[in-house]
């Protein structure tokens, strides 16, 4: 008898109780395993030659090899991409779990929380606190509203005036990707564009934010980075083999 | 234009025949292939992937790799090779069959040479009823093959290119048959794999055409890729979220024992497609879980996890343990015994996977873990004793979130015995004791702290455990929090 416990609408507080917990195949909790998975939901069958397969192969077993971590000043040397995205995770960014926007701090993100799920936070509001935060940290300064903090913002710690805290709902994908490029193109910067992709929603969302958040040039205008294979991993594009003879006929589409 | 005659093999390099003096001088240069090919692999994955944030829309950064010109061209090409193949299928003379098989054989090199196949052009032209055509009863193996080929590869594109084989499916199943050639059934299976793997709704349609007989048989046999291919697009075809898709897949004849003989003798590479359908059927069906774990297969995966160092496999068969365990209370309380050897196969195998270095390992590890010490006081004995503990510990104060929130809940399930009622629960002191002095308090502090409610509400429920435990230090915390 599989106990699915849901409790996001039990307001209670129930004692621990120790229950099986089964998921579904497409439940989030399985999404991070997916992620490779999900890449071979659809494959396209190419037609290589043998060499250009090997070559394919000693790329993508290559590329294993580690990265640095973009963002300046952090310089972690991260032996796999899984491990980089842990890194990443742990140091540069912040969840919200009500929401899922991603910051880099855990201070943005904790100003968020207050401001955006708070409703203890609204009534100070209602009654003229200065509660607002300035989102620099060291600043200090409080506000009595969202526009007045923005204004400091720009006025003081030179944000762009485009520069909008809380956006109302995330970017459409194409968006996103219209304005990396148009950052790229301004940037030119040769180990941004070495870029991989930004694969879901919670990183699009992390690199608007760091981007449109830092003040100085600190961080490269693209941050992305895409799931590539750990060590361990070769994904090769699946293609069809045929034999080679003199005249076209198909033997086997073996692996 | 280069292009080489059917009767020469030689295949071009992927640009050249698009004739581009600067493709050419690119492909020269090895480091600059070398980053062409890993930005394609990249966009590759980005073209397969159907993940829940597609918006209908396949993301298309600046197309750096190949140039407006080049794009253009090979468009131009794709609708002229469907006008060819137009002209040949209407044609019923001399050499009728040869010149199709030219025809398709040139549309198909244009849909294969990269990741980025000129799908839209291709249906624009009008590809598709000409397809379908090309499948016809009784046509050449060659035919249908190409035929095949090309609809593919149209099927792994955007979603609405994939809807489009609609007309075709129904050929391509009924190729799946027995008396088909391999390659032929082959391609069949890797173009029907596709349209599975687009949604619930082609999913369906698959279903009720009656496509999974036929690829299920093609998982009999011991080896080759053709069984590969159809485990693959099983995997696709049963991923639910309608589980009867997975109840009928077990009960098809030779099935169950195809899939124990797979994940005993086959290759890597092949036992990771069966891990993957092992996944659905546990998750999704419960009839397949009761079947399967009346077989060896914990066996099985215990062997596999014990033995493989290839991630792709190790998450598959991972999580089908994982599912077997929490899907059915039966297994931990008839198979996995404590004292059996089977259990403590168990159990050594999930510390392996939490001394990975792939966080999945870990977390889905911890939560197998956690499932079972829901179960027996005996079993929590069991995991309190091994070697599970110090790393759990371990995990809990250094690991990312989601791992450090399965930890916890194994470690809450060790305090905790199953109790009859929902009075207040039946503490399991030593196991407590024990665990708070080694350090676990601050771990859940932590989660207490942390901005997900589910966390929060785990630390505080173990907190409050500790407190009815009476440990005035452990008091003294809790009131602190509250400040």
């Amino acid at each position: 008898m599989a106990m699915v416990v849901d409790y996001q609408h039990d307001l209670s507080f129930p004692y621990w109780t120790s229950t099986r917990r089964r998921f579904d195949p497409d439940s989030p909790f399985f999404s991070s395993g997916n992620i490779e998975r999900e890449l071979l939901a659809k494959q396209v069958a190419l037609d290589l030659t043998e060499d250009e397969r090997n070559q394919l192969e000693k790329m993508v077993a290559k590329d294993a090899r580690g990265v640095f971590c973009p963002i300046v000043g952090c310089g972690a040397r991260l032996i796999s991409l899984e491990d980089f995205e842990d890194h990443y995770n742990a140091r540069h960014t912040a969840s919200c779990s009500v929401c899922s926007r991603v910051y880099p701090t855990s201070h943005l993100l904790s100003i968020h929380v207050s401001e955006a799920h708070d409703s203890f936070f609204q009534a100070k509001v209602a009654r003229g606190y200065a509660v607002y935060e300035c989102l620099v940290e060291g600043c200090g300064l409080k506000f009595k509203s969202y526009k007045g903090r923005q204004q400091h913002l720009v006025d003081k710690h030179k944000f762009p005036t485009s520069f909008e805290f809380f956006k109302k709902a995330l970017p459409s994908k194409k968006q996103r990707q219209k304005n990396h490029r148009k950052q790229a193109m301004h940037k030119k910067d040769e180990e941004a564009s070495s870029k991989m992709e930004v694969e879901n929603e919670t990183m699009d969302g992390l690199v608007s934010a760091v981007s449109k958040l830092s003040t100085s040039d600190s961080s490269p205008s693209t941050v992305s980075f895409g799931r590539r294979h750990t060590r361990g991993l070769t994904f090769v594009p699946r293609s069809v083999q045929h034999e080679k003879r003199a005249d076209f006929r198909l033997a086997g589409a073996k692996r | 234009m280069a292009d080489d005659s059917a009767a020469s093999h030689r295949r071009d390099p992927i640009k050249s025949s698009v004739g581009n003096v600067a493709a050419q001088r690119r492909r020269q240069n090895a480091v600059t292939v070398g980053k062409e090919r890993r930005e394609s692999l990249v966009r590759a994955k980005r073209l397969c992937r159907v993940g829940p944030s597609a918006d209908g829309d396949v993301p298309v950064e600046g197309n750096d790799m190949i140039t407006d010109e080049e794009e253009f061209l090979l468009e131009a090409q794709t609708s002229s090779a469907v006008e060819d193949l137009k002209s040949t299928v209407a044609y019923q003379g001399k050499g009728a069959m040869q010149k199709r098989v030219n025809a398709l054989r040139e549309l198909r090199r244009l849909l294969s040479k990269s990741e980025f196949p000129p799908i839209e052009a291709a249906l624009k032209a009008g590809a598709i009823p000409l397809l379908v055509q090309c499948l016809s009863f009784g046509s050449q193996d060659e035919q249908l093959l190409e035929a095949a080929w090309c609809l593919t590869n149209i099927a792994a594109g955007k979603p609405e290119e994939t809807k489009a084989l609609l007309p075709a499916l129904p050929l391509l199943i009924a190729h799946l048959g027995e008396k088909s050639s391999l390659p032929v059934a082959e391609q069949c299976a890797w173009a029907l794999g596709n349209v599975a793997g687009e949604g619930e709704e082609l999913r369906n349609v698959l279903l009720s055409q009656g496509a999974l007989p036929p690829l299920a048989r093609m998982m009999l046999p011991n080896k080759g890729s053709t069984v590969r291919t159809a485990a693959w697009a099983l995997s696709n075809l049963i991923k639910g979220p309608d589980p009867k898709a997975a109840t009928e897949l077990i009960r098809v004849d030779g099935v169950l024992d195809a899939i124990l003989r797979h994940l005993r003798k086959s290759d890597e590479e092949l036992a990771t497609e069966v891990a993957w359908v092992v996944v659905y059927l546990s998750a999704l069906s419960n009839f397949a879980t009761g079947v399967l774990v009346k077989t060896d297969v914990l066996h099985l995966l215990v062997e596999r996890l014990a033995t493989s160092n290839s991630l792709q496999l190790l998450i598959p068969v991972l999580r089908s343990l994982g599912n077997l365990v929490a899907g059915d209370s039966h297994t931990t309380s008839t198979i996995l015994v404590p004292g059996l050897e089977i259990t403590d196969g168990v159990i050594k195998v999930l510390v392996k996977c939490l001394k990975s270095e792939h966080r999945v390992l870990k977390k889905e590890a911890s939560w197998v873990l956690s499932n079972i010490a829901a179960g027996s006081v005996e079993h929590k004995q069991l995991i309190y004793s091994s070697e599970a503990v110090p790393l759990l510990l371990h995990l809990l104060s250094t690991a990312p979130f989601d791992i450090r929130k399965e930890v916890a809940y194994v470690l809450g399930n060790l305090c905790v015995a199953p109790t009859g009622g929902d009075g207040k629960p039946n503490l399991i002191q030593e196991h407590l004791v024990s665990l708070v002095q080694r350090g676990c308090l601050s771990g859940f502090i932590d989660l207490v702290r942390s901005a997900d409610v589910e966390a929060a509400r785990l630390g505080l429920q173990f907190m409050e455990l500790v407190d009815m435990g009476e440990f005035t230090y452990a008091a003294h915390l809790f009131s602190l929090l509250l400040i």
